[in-house]
Formats: structure tokens, C-alpha cells, sequence
């Protein structure tokens, strides 16, 4: 028996408050590998790419978030979409500048809060292809489906910066896919972005960019579209019927990665958000 | 991590993040037109999802998303943007949500509680003078502002 561990948990405003099926599977998922996450308490936005978009300042959110971590006594923070991890991580990053850091630290004094950088950003696909042997060995239900992927871009690019897998065609959500039993069904869109955060500013140029990948997945025609960040899932999922209309020809059932993986991981549906036997 | 240039001078309008572009390929027009085509008047620094492959493809290392952002930093924000950061400078979260109806749905899915930040806490972190300038400043100026 795996000895059981906690780590802190970030879901981001979009999954916090209107993705709950993303926590619940991801905590399903992970308790079964033992693995039990710690929400972290009064978290403010991760700052993409809204605040981002108004102030250099923004990476204080981030300092702000990494540091109710530290004081958690938590030295891995676990997130599911990709804004969040990239931003956190490029937070991290910049409190390694002596004056960024002191600066952050002063901006956290009213808080009783300080930061050090030492707080290292997990996407759960990182986690997961980490730990992709004892993933494995709790695989009993091998899934049959096609299953066509996107990869969460942010939690990948810039690659100098998120070190983790091939930038521009990462392979660990494909081999996770695989894992699972799942066939990936190839529509050479896997490494391009769902567009999903165009709607703030265009909805309409959003809605394109979803109606582009839902056609271009149908060219392989598989049973589900598989995400990994709550922004595909909300503009893919959430937003389809926007996006098709009347035409029925391009709805698609889509899961997040938890979901696929509990399901191999023969966790009951209703623990990993998916409504027993209507899912399908 | 490399070292980026964000001057756009070494951009030799290869056009490479154009083609790699996803709001390109619907029609729309980001920060990469403005590369590629320098006198470009229809591009849009909002007009882009953040997906960093323009950045990543760029054989001369331009710091495409930081021109991007200095860029929406300057400009008036969409509807959509200012909206979402008027609600983050409020209540610390992009989308403004009441605690009790928040935890009601957690419950629904057998999710603890959870504690939002406290109101104004993002506008605090976000103040736009210096905070540790006066750590930086000699013990013995008179100009030293106190805390």
C-alpha cells in the first residue's frame, strides 16, 4: 500500500465556481492513488489573463497564492487548468529576483503572509504521467473509446519556463490517454489552442475558434473530446450548443481527464461528476 | 530561460506566428499581424488566447507576448476584460460570487466549504506605487515614510 501524502490544491476561479465536477474527479482520482489535496483558503485570482492584461503588477496575485501555500507547509501546489499553472509559474519564477521577492514580501506583510519562490506549480498531467506506473497498476476497467485530446497550451508553453514535456507537441496527455486503455484518435489539432479564452474579448471569434476544433475532430470521428483545463472544457462542453446550433452532426461528449482516468480507474461515476448511465 | 528580445526590430516578419496563430485561422487578427505586416491597422493586442505558440515558434526569440500585453496595458479593454478585473480589484476572483451560494454548490457535490478572500485584498497586492521602497531607503532619511 502506497504510503498516502497531501498536497495543496489551486483550483482557479473557473473551476472553483463553476467546473465543481473538475475538483470532485480530480480529488477522486488522486485519493485512489493516495494522494489527498489540500484546498488552498482564500486564494485570489492566479491573475491570467485578465489581470495580466492591466498591470506588471500582476504576478503579486501569484506571489499571494504561492505564499498561502508556503504557509500551508506545502511544497507542491496541484492545478487543472492552464492559465493557472502558468501564471503561478511564472510567479515563482520571478521571486527569484531579490528586489521582485522583497517587494512581494512587503506587499504580503499586512497579511502576516511571506513568499520564497520554493513552491513548485503542478498541472494534474504532471502529476499523473509522474506516477505513471503505480497509474497503471490501478487501471482495472481498460477503456474502448476514441478519444480525441487537446492539450492544455499554457501548462506547456513557454517551455523555457514550464520545463516539463515537448513544448510544441507534448506527449504526457496522450500517454495518459493511453493508459487508460483509450484509443487517441489523431485529428492533428491535438496541439492547437480551443480558443476559449477569445470570448472576453470577441464571443464571436471565441465561437469560430470552438466550431474550427469541433469540425476538425469529427474528421477522426471519435466517442469523446478529452480536456485537461477548464477553459476547453467551458467554450467545448459548456458552450457547444452555442457553437453547433442545429447542427447535431458536430455535438460531441466531452470529459476531463480525471473522469477518463477514474473511469479506467473503475471509480463509480457519480464520484468523478459523471451522472451514472446518461453520461454516454 | 532564453533570453528574449521584446524590441520588435528583430522581428524579420517570417510570418511563421501568423501561421501558428489560432485566432488567425478564424478570421481574426492578433498581435502577430502586426509583425508580419508592420503597417497592419486591423490587429487587436485582446485578440489572442494566450496560447504562447507564436512565442515558442518565433526563430528570433521576439517576446511576442510581451509586446502583446504592454500593448492591452496602454489600450482601452474590451467589455468582457474590464469586467472580469473590476470583479478581481473587488473581491479577489474574476468572477464575483456570494460565499453562501458558493458553498451550496459545494455541498451539492460533497466539496468542503471553502473561505474567499477578504474584499479589497487584490487591490491591495495590485497598489501602484513601490512597497519596498522604503526598506531600500538609509534608517537615517527623513524622508522615510512609516508603514
Amino acid at each position: 500500500m502506497t504510503a498516502r501524502s497531501s498536497l495543496a490544491f489551486y483550483p482557479g476561479c473557473l473551476v472553483l465556481q463553476r467546473m465543481p465536477e473538475y475538483e470532485l474527479a480530480t480529488r477522486a482520482v488522486l485519493s485512489a492513488l493516495g494522494i489527498e489535496l489540500e484546498i488552498v483558503q482564500q486564494a485570489v485570482c492566479c491573475g491570467s489573463p485578465v489581470a495580466e492584461s492591466f498591470t506588471a503588477d500582476w504576478i503579486y496575485l501569484g506571489a499571494y497564492n504561492l505564499a498561502l501555500v508556503e504557509r500551508m507547509g506545502h511544497d507542491t501546489v496541484v492545478t487543472v487548468c492552464g492559465g493557472c499553472t502558468n501564471t503561478l509559474t511564472r510567479a515563482a519564477q520571478a521571486m527569484r529576483d531579490p528586489g521582485t521577492r522583497a517587494e512581494a514580501n512587503c506587499r504580503l506583510k499586512p497579511s502576516a503572509l511571506s513568499v520564497s519562490g520554493r513552491v513548485e506549480v503542478k498541472h494534474l498531467v504532471r502529476l499523473l504521467i509522474e506516477r505513471e506506473e503505480e497509474l497503471q497498476a490501478r487501471i482495472v476497467r481498460p477503456l474502448s473509446f476514441r478519444v480525441a485530446i487537446t492539450n492544455p497550451c499554457q501548462a506547456f508553453r513557454p517551455g523555457d519556463v514550464m520545463n516539463f514535456d515537448d513544448p510544441m507537441e507534448p506527449q504526457s496527455l496522450r500517454r495518459l490517454v493511453e493508459l487508460t486503455g483509450a484509443e487517441v484518435a489523431e485529428y492533428g489539432g491535438e496541439d492547437e489552442c480551443c480558443g476559449a479564452t477569445l470570448y472576453l474579448a470577441n464571443p464571436d471569434l471565441a465561437l469560430a475558434a470552438g466550431r474550427r476544433k469541433l469540425e476538425t475532430t469529427q474528421t477522426s470521428n471519435p466517442d469523446l473530446l478529452l480536456h485537461a483545463c477548464g477553459n476547453c472544457q467551458l467554450l467545448l462542453r459548456r458552450f457547444q450548443r452555442l457553437i453547433v446550433g442545429d447542427d447535431l452532426s458536430l455535438r460531441r461528449q466531452a470529459l476531463l481527464l480525471p473522469q477518463l482516468v477514474g473511469l479506467a480507474m473503475g471509480l463509480p461515476e457519480a464520484d468523478i461528476g459523471l451522472r451514472e448511465g446518461v453520461w454516454r | 530561460m532564453k533570453d528574449r528580445s521584446s524590441i520588435p526590430e528583430a522581428c524579420i516578419h517570417c510570418g511563421t506566428c501568423v501561421s501558428v496563430c489560432p485566432v488567425e485561422k478564424v478570421g481574426g487578427h492578433a498581435i502577430v499581424s502586426l509583425l508580419t505586416d508592420p503597417e497592419s491597422t486591423d490587429h487587436s493586442a485582446w485578440l489572442c488566447t494566450s496560447c504562447w505558440r507564436c512565442q515558442e515558434s518565433c526563430p528570433m526569440d521576439v517576446d511576442i507576448y510581451g509586446l502583446m500585453m504592454e500593448r492591452r496595458r496602454r489600450e482601452k479593454a474590451p467589455a468582457g476584460y474590464q469586467i472580469a478585473f473590476d470583479s478581481i480589484l473587488a473581491c479577489g476572483l474574476a468572477l464575483e460570487v456570494p460565499q453562501e451560494e458558493l458553498d451550496q454548490m459545494r455541498a451539492v457535490w460533497g466539496l468542503e466549504p471553502i473561505d474567499l478572500p477578504p474584499q479589497g485584498l487584490a487591490r491591495a497586492l495590485l497598489r501602484t506605487d513601490r512597497c519596498a521602497e522604503a526598506d531600500l531607503t538609509p534608517p537615517d532619511s527623513s524622508a522615510a515614510p512609516s508603514e
